[in-house]
Formats: C-alpha cells, sequence, structure tokens
C-alpha cells in the first residue's frame, strides 16, 4: 500500500463520517412510531404465516413485543427502524431472565445473540391474570 | 501520484455526492428513499474496509491470472473495440454465475450475505459490500477470461465498469426504466427484487448489467405492484455490531461444523439454511410453504391488464 493509498483511504473515511452526520441530521425527529397491536399483528402476520397467535404482549417502550402461538413465542425486536422477528421455544422464552424491567431472550445466533425487551413483569401475565404456562 | 484507471476509484466521489443527494432530496420530500443513521454507518465502513479486503489474497489473484493469460488459447489486443464488447458480454455472464453461487451455496452465500443485509435499499446500501470476498475465492471464476487470452487488466477494468454500473440501479426514487431498457438491462426495480425477502421473490435475478442472463436461465422475476418488496435478509440481524455483520454466516458455518462434523460438506455446500433434518428455512421451503398459502386462499378476483 502506497501513500497514494492511504490517502485515498483517509479522504474516504473522512467522507463516510460526513454522509453519516448527513444521515443522522436529515433523518432527525422521524424516529419510528412506538409498535402498538395493530402493527404488531400485522408483522407478525407477515413474519410467521403459518402461526396462530394465542396471545400478545407489547414491549413497555414500544420497541418490540412477544407472541404466544403453541409452543413457540414469537419476538419482534425493533432494530434501527425496523423489526428482527424470531421464534422461540415458549419454554425458553419464558424462563428468560428479567432485570431492571428488561427481559433477555436468547437467540443464540451470531447475526443475533439477544432480543432485550422492556417487559416490566416476566413471564408476561396471561388474560386471566395468571402466568402464562 | 498516477491517474487512476480503476473504474471504482474513479466513480467515488459521485459515489459520495450521489448519496448526499439523495439523502437531502428524500428529506424534503423530492424523492423516495429511506435512511436510518446506524444502518448507513454499517454499509459504508463495510464498503470502506471492502476496498481493504482484496489484499491479503492480491498477490496469489494477480498471479493465477498472469499464470492464465500466460497459458492462453487466443491473444485478445486491449485496443481494439471487438475485444471490450467481448469481455463485456463475457464477464457479465461469469457474473451472473458468480451471483448464483453466491446465493444458492452457503460458503459463498457467507461472503456475500453482507450486501443484503440491510432492510433499507438505498445508495449506500450499495456500497454495503463483503470483507470476505476475496478468502472466499470467487474471484477465481473470472480466471478462465484470462485463460482465452483478454488480458488480466482488461478484467478488473471491465469487473469495475459493472461493480459501477450496479450503484445506481440501488434505489426507490426510480420507479421504472422504459420498457425496452427493463426488458435488456439490469435496473433499480429488477434489483429492488433481488434484495427483497418476499418468498417469491427469493433467488431472482442474478444480473449486473443484462438482465437478459435471467431471462436465459429461469431466474428473471418482475417487481410485482400488488407485492412491495420487503427488504433484507430472511432471518433479519439483531445487531449493528460490525464484526457480527461481516462475519456471522461464517461463524455459524463454523459453529454447525463443530457440532455436526460429519455434515460438514452439507453445511458449507448445501443452500443456505440446509440442516441435516431440514428444521431450518431454505429458499426452497420458504417458497413451497408460500405456494401451498397461495393455494389455500380463495382465488381472488381476477385484475389482467385488457
Ligand atoms: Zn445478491
Ligand atoms: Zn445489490
Amino acid at each position: 500500500m502506497n501513500i497514494g493509498n492511504l490517502i485515498q483511504l483517509a479522504v474516504s473515511a473522512v467522507a463516510v463520517a460526513l454522509l453519516v452526520g448527513m444521515a443522522a441530521l436529515m433523518t432527525r425527529g422521524r424516529a419510528a412510531p412506538p409498535l402498538d397491536e395493530a402493527a404488531a399483528r400485522r408483522l407478525l402476520a407477515e413474519e410467521f404465516p403459518d402461526d396462530r397467535l394465542e396471545s400478545l404482549w407489547l414491549a413497555a417502550d414500544g420497541r418490540g413485543g412477544v407472541a404466544r402461538a403453541g409452543k413457540w413465542a414469537l419476538v419482534l425486536m425493533r432494530i434501527g427502524d425496523g423489526y428482527l422477528a424470531r421464534r422461540v421455544v415458549w419454554r425458553e422464552a419464558q424462563a428468560a431472565q428479567s432485570r431492571g424491567g428488561r427481559v433477555t431472550i436468547a437467540l443464540r445466533e451470531p447475526g443475533a445473540p439477544r432480543a432485550v425487551l422492556a417487559f416490566a413483569a416476566w413471564p408476561p401475565p396471561t388474560a386471566k391474570g395468571e402466568a402464562a404456562t | 501520484m498516477k491517474i487512476p484507471t480503476d473504474p471504482v476509484t474513479l466513480a467515488t466521489p459521485f459515489f459520495i455526492l450521489s448519496v448526499i443527494l439523495e439523502i437531502v432530496l428524500a428529506r424534503f420530500g423530492k424523492l423516495k428513499a429511506r435512511y436510518e443513521t446506524k444502518d448507513t454507518a454499517v454499509s459504508l465502513s463495510m464498503g470502506l474496509v471492502s476496498t481493504l479486503s482484496g489484499l491479503p489474497i492480491a498477490g496469489l489473484s494477480f498471479a493465477a491470472a498472469i499464470w492464465c493469460y500466460h497459458h492462453r488459447l487466443f491473444t485478445i489486443p486491449m485496443t481494439a473495440v471487438w475485444a471490450w464488447v467481448l469481455v463485456f458480454f463475457a464477464e457479465d455472464l461469469t457474473y451472473y454465475w458468480f451471483h448464483r453461487l453466491s446465493h444458492e451455496r452457503r460458503a459463498w452465500w457467507a461472503a456475500h450475505v453482507n450486501h443484503h443485509s440491510s432492510q433499507h435499499y438505498n445508495l449506500s446500501t450499495a456500497l454495503r459490500q463483503t470483507w470476505t470476498g476475496g478468502v472466499a475465492g470467487t474471484w477465481a471464476l473470472w480466471l478462465p477470461l484470462s485463460l482465452l487470452g483478454f488480458p488480466p487488466a482488461m478484467v478488473a477494468i471491465e469487473k469495475g465498469v459493472s461493480l459501477v454500473y450496479q450503484y445506481w440501479i440501488h434505489t426507490e426514487a426510480i420507479g421504472r426504466m422504459p420498457r425496452w431498457f427493463e426488458a435488456v438491462f439490469n435496473t433499480p426495480s429488477h434489483h429492488r427484487v433481488h434484495h427483497a425477502r418476499n418468498p417469491r421473490y427469493l433467488d431472482k435475478n442474478y444480473a449486473g448489467i443484462l438482465i437478459v442472463w435471467d431471462r436465459l436461465f429461469g431466474t428473471f422475476q418482475p417487481e410485482l405492484d400488488e407485492e412491495a418488496p420487503r427488504y433484507g435478509l430472511v432471518h433479519n440481524l439483531g445487531t449493528f455490531n460490525l464484526l457480527r455483520v461481516a462475519f456471522h454466516e461464517w461463524i455459524g458455518i463454523a459453529q454447525d461444523i463443530v457440532r455436526e462434523p460429519r455434515h460438514t460438506l452439507g453445511w458449507l455446500f448445501g443452500p443456505p439454511g440446509w440442516s441435516p433434518d431440514g428444521s431450518r428455512d431454505t429458499s426452497a421451503t420458504l417458497k413451497t410453504a408460500w405456494l401451498a398459502r397461495q393455494e389455500a386462499k380463495p382465488a381472488p378476483v381476477k385484475r389482467e391488464a385488457a
């Protein structure tokens, strides 16, 4: 690598910083709206079209949610202005650790290690007011 | 400092300016484009580092091309117009098969997945390039061109031309190009389909410059008004950590091999999502499930063009 290449690289790095700053500036105040039940159901239907939802719980900050479909937990987590969707065994999701109002569900993938969701109580209460089993 | 002949280097100022333009015009509602800061940062950082990623094997790939050229079948002059026409078609056909291989076999998908991991589709997505293309060895697919007699420099320039061409098609700002253009060339519309994760759009439109290869080899899928593309991976990433973004599929392969080494060949060369027990999603299983759902639906009222 010669000096010309190094200069080129440095200029490109500055350009990247400039463009990212530009994107930050231009998208300011345009954050995606918090997830509501209708949006969550639409997303889940898109991601898991063959599953029948029994219950749905939305994260307190509107940045995700968990639905139960039989033996599965269907997990949504906001990433950027999009969502990550994963299917996890319900019992494993149910046993996830909760700390400081956040529950961490292990996804165990190199590209998606965990889903962290704002839930004051975990496991979530069912419609009958009991802990879901 | 000598003037660069690499088309990508020459086009870099244009890349930067056009991304700025797309961001600003979208902000003021002048065109359709969606940007998100972290996503943009990841795409551009991937692009920046990818320019260095060829270096570790640059010596090997260069030597291999020179060796092939020394043993060439014909001598093709770099100064003749017909030679450039010929290398354009030959390179573009090579690109089609490189790209198809990169989607259909996991070892090469592990390198190419990076280009597809954004949930966005804008000009910055074009610059989201792999760091591991060199070690994946796909550069070897272009060696037959040098063996045929195209000078390695000519092949390298044509590869750059193709990469630069493919830049402008990464946008939602352009709907459809004129009909004749859509018929022959890869366009924003065709490539949106390629970046989509909707089952019916998976593994389609592998073209570099000419879409005719997809039409010829049965992988063409037009963008449909009734089905807007949803971008990204079948299982989208849950992190913006650059190292995870760059290497997640390689790590996944390694973990699978360690867990079940007797299936090493399948883990490496099966289609992405392949597993011995079929418990994971592949393009084929997703398409089958999608088709079954379509057939199960009550027949929609036909909206056919007159
Ligand atoms: Zn691709
Ligand atoms: Zn692309």
